[in-house]
């Protein structure tokens, strides 16, 4: 495709445009989920090649695929012409492919260069040069442009810079294939441009990327090439000259956002809770109203501030300052046990850490917080836990084989059901939904959307979390703002347009990356 | 509604029922293996001596089988049974009634688990630490407490109790009955057992369903400090003395019968039969080789391979799954 910058580094091996990486019928099957649906791609040499889709699409179950982390169920994936099992992510990184994950994995407690070197040091007669590494890993961190050190310990640094430590860490090892699962999640605008400026730089030495990204503005900036996937399905590949945004979402979506979005207006009633100039670690005075039939959204980039706020108005964490009145009444909520007997329920953001006991039953998951009801002062009774868990099951649809299986083995959406389901069978005059339908599929997302309007027809509020804003802007009767802790702007359904909101989000004016010309 | 094929998987508890099934299985086994082999295997002499050799342990490793399900590890329980021998010894011997005395005893594992849950959740520490800690200290403590010496129990109806029999089968035998079948109840049909469970899956979770996770983790170690207590009382009894230093490294015997029985040290996985099953098939294997006349430091290297292949089948078993 392109041949920039090809007088600085000669190509690995294969001269650009060649194919590198063929998918043939690539396939891969959990129980109960069909995560990926036959595939075939073939990944030029040397392209910046970008993968977008919803959450759920498969984006990366294709990446734990291609790196080994999990075996396929079936189809072939041919390696510079030849097959390759990629059984194992030694095996994928003995050929060239590399990834940086959206989450670091990094030792957070060894140094920038030893993170660096992790599994290659240097040594001589069996003693670890570190002196030398740190030497080398600072060469190539400047070289990068990244001005880091390199002697500190990786946890010492923000999120964002550990990102561009792994994204470094992936260049030194001969990576040929390197896989971006969305790298600016929890970068700054200045870190994101320093990854563009490695990502491009990679791009000239003739090193083929996979750019995963929600961000358009980011694809269309950055790739050559762009491939939709779509409730595990490759739906196109399209050359970026030749797309458009619009195209590019219709790809994703398939149906209009209105089929997606259910959304039911109530005249909203008296104030459920309110947060007067509440403040605690991670945000600070922020006051707000959530009233009986209405929808709050709180949007905001990653650790703006919002997750802490509910988590804190729902006694996880001590507030610092402010005031939390319940239908009136300035209570104290000092532990989640408070809370819960007011009448709120949270669905927290990450199912796996803090919504599910994972290795436990569906049955168990679902009656967690309504044990006490359902036994008397000693015994459970087994026919109610049966009939609760059974309930649950069938009104949300939830795929399982029994309310015995694991939560652990059902899929992302089904497991998102039960964090939710829980709470339907308790009550709550406060649901707290934060980022509901991450690797959710598009039906799940529906009857998650739905449901909502059935929690406010029955007088119930809620507020919603999500970054990702076409969710907040169709669901939100309100929508507050976040940005760095503070609540910095509030608007009404749909009053103003996504770039307004997304200008406050980001606060910073959208530089260079900003605009998509 | 739900129509999508999804491949038929076996139901958590059944799986739990197998399991026991196949230690349950082992120990006939073994026991079948031992009687053709030796003569006296089979006596009713022996059989008792059996069950009052493996009774103690059992209950020890149902207390440490709730603190596992947390996620935790109790290392103290073998030390609490020397201390509380010390404390029924002298309780008894300085002429309180013998019902008060034990009693006391098992209020003083009560206090020595609530400290470790105090630890635990107060103090942050982990509970490997707070428990290895108490488990030095409190040898020191009954040391000091008894200048070294043992104390002799004057109090023959207290030790006859150990060593008779009702209905033909050891007294002790009874007191795992006693304890096992309200600890099943508890751990498998109360919501405090679902709350051992869920504390050790997820505690977050737990916490943000509305679960008391630290009350939770109180419980399981009072618990495991009770059943120890309740061990030291039975032990005085059986040895007729009060001595510190007693019951060395039961409370690996204890973990080792826990996770023989099912188990898992990560925590949320456990019952109740497991761990009793478990520490029958260790007093089987000692007691076996001592009639087979194997070295006793076999018995040991015995029960390390047995732990080894019992843990590793049953996590095939689990992934396999």
């Amino acid at each position: 495709m392109t041949s920039t910058a090809q007088e600085l580094h000669p190509a690995p091996t294969l001269e650009p445009g060649r194919t590198i990486l063929e998918l043939k019928g690539l396939e891969k099957r959990y129980p109960g989920t069909h995560a990926l649906k036959p595939v075939d791609l073939a990944f030029k040499a040397g392209e910046i090649h970008a993968i977008v889709g919803e959450n759920g699409a498969g984006k990366s179950t294709l990446i734990k695929l291609l790196t080994g982390v999990m075996p396929r169920t079936s189809g072939d994936v041919m390696w510079e012409g030849h097959p390759a099992a990629l059984a194992t992510p030694h095996e994928a990184m003995a050929l060239g492919i590399n990834a940086v994950h959206q989450e670091v994995v990094l030792c957070r407690h060894l140094t920038v260069a030893a993170n660096m070197f992790l599994g290659e040091e240097d040594s001589r007669f069996g003693i670890l040069q570190q002196r030398a590494m740190v030497r080398q890993a600072q060469k190539i961190i400047d070289d990068l442009g990244f001005d880091l050190p390199a002697h500190v310990v990786l946890g010492d640094l923000t999120i964002g810079q550990q990102q561009l430590i792994a994204a470094a860490r992936a260049t030194v090892r001969g990576t040929k294939f390197l896989i971006f699962d969305e790298p600016t999640a929890y970068l700054t605008r200045k870190e994101a441009d320093q990854l563009f400026t490695l990502i491009r730089r990679l791009k000239g030495e003739g090193v083929t990327i996979i750019y995963i990204s929600h961000r358009m503005e980011e694809v269309f900036e950055l790739a050559d090439r762009v491939s939709v996937l779509r409730d595990g399905t490759l739906v196109g590949t399209r050359t970026i000259s030749e797309t458009s945004e619009p195209e590019l979402v219709r790809m994703m979506i398939n149906r209009s956002i209105e089929q997606i979005y259910h959304k039911e207006h109530f005249t909203p009633g008296a104030a459920i809770v309110e947060a007067r100039n509440l403040s605690g670690k991670g945000f600070e005075n922020v006051s707000m109203t959530v009233r009986a039939g209405e929808i709050v959204g709180l949007y905001g980039l990653i650790g703006a501030g919002r997750s802490e706020f509910v988590t804190t108005l729902y006694g996880r964490h001590r507030k610092s300052a402010g005031q939390i009145l319940w239908q009136g009444k300035p209570v104290q909520v000092n532990s989640e046990h408070d809370a819960i007997r007011l009448g709120m329920a949270l669905a927290p953001e990450s199912r796996r850490d803090q919504g599910l006991c994972l290795n436990l039953p569906v049955g168990l998951n679902l009656n967690l917080p309504i044990y006490k009801r359902i036994s008397n002062n000693l015994l459970i009774s087994n026919a109610q836990e049966k009939t609760e868990a059974d309930r649950q099951i069938a009104d949300l649809r939830i795929k399982t084989p029994t309310r015995n299986a694991l939560a652990s083995s059902l899929s992302g959406g089904n497991q998102q059901k039960i964090v939710i389901g829980k709470w339907l069978a308790h009550g709550a005059k406060l649901f707290i939904f934060d980022e509901p339908t991450v690797g959710v599929d598009v039906g799940t997302k529906a009857e998650i959307y739905r449901l909502f309007g059935a929690l406010l027809s029955k007088g119930a509020g809620i507020i919603l979390i999500s970054s990702y804003l076409p969710e907040v802007y169709e669901l939100a009767d309100t929508l507050h703002v976040f940005r760095r802790g503070k609540l910095v702007a509030t608007q009404g359904f749909r009053t103003a347009d996504h770039e307004e909101i997304l200008t406050q989000a980001l606060a910073e004016k959208q530089e260079k990356l900003g605009g998509q010309t | 509604m739900s129509t999508e094929a999804i491949p038929a998987e076996k139901p958590k508890r059944n799986y739990n029922a197998l399991f026991g099934l196949t230690l349950l299985a082992l120990l006939v086994l073994l026991w079948i293996i031992l009687s053709v082999a030796t003569p006296s295997f089979a006596s009713a002499n022996n059989i008792s001596n059996l069950l009052r050799q493996g009774s103690m342990i059992a209950i020890l490793a149902v207390g440490q089988t709730f603190v596992i399900i947390t996620g935790g590890i109790d290392l103290s329980v073998g030390a609490v049974v020397g201390f509380a021998t010390v404390i029924v010894a002298m309780l008894i011997n300085a002429g309180v009634p013998v019902f008060i005395a034990i009693l006391l005893t098992l209020l003083v594992g009560v206090a020595i688990g609530m400290f470790h849950g105090f630890g635990i959740v107060r103090m942050g520490l982990p509970p490997f630490i707070i428990t290895l800690a108490t488990l030095t200290s409190l040898r020191g403590i009954g040391l000091l407490m008894t200048n070294g010496n043992s104390i002799s129990i004057n109090n023959d109806a207290f030790q006859l109790f150990s060593r008779s029999s009702f209905l033909g089968v050891p007294n002790l035998f009874w007191m795992v009955i006693l304890v096992g079948i309200p600890a099943y109840i508890f751990l498998h049909h109360s919501r405090w057992g679902r709350y051992l469970f869920s504390v050790g899956s997820n505690a977050e979770a737990s916490r943000l369903s509305g679960v008391n996770v630290q009350r939770t983790i109180y419980m399981a170690y009072t618990l495991s400090g009770l059943c120890a207590a309740f061990v030291g009382v039975l032990l005085a009894s059986r040895i007729g003395i009060g001595n510190p230093t007693q019951a060395e490294g039961w409370e690996l015997q204890a973990i080792a019968s826990s996770v023989i029985g099912g188990t898992s040290l990560f925590g949320a996985v456990g019952s109740v039969h497991g761990p009793l099953l478990g520490a029958f098939i260790l007093a089987t294997i000692n007691n076996g080789a001592n009639l087979l006349n194997v070295n006793a430091f076999w018995q040991r290297i015995i029960t390390g391979a047995l732990i080894i292949v019992i843990v590793y089948f049953d996590g095939l078993r689990r992934r396999g799954k």
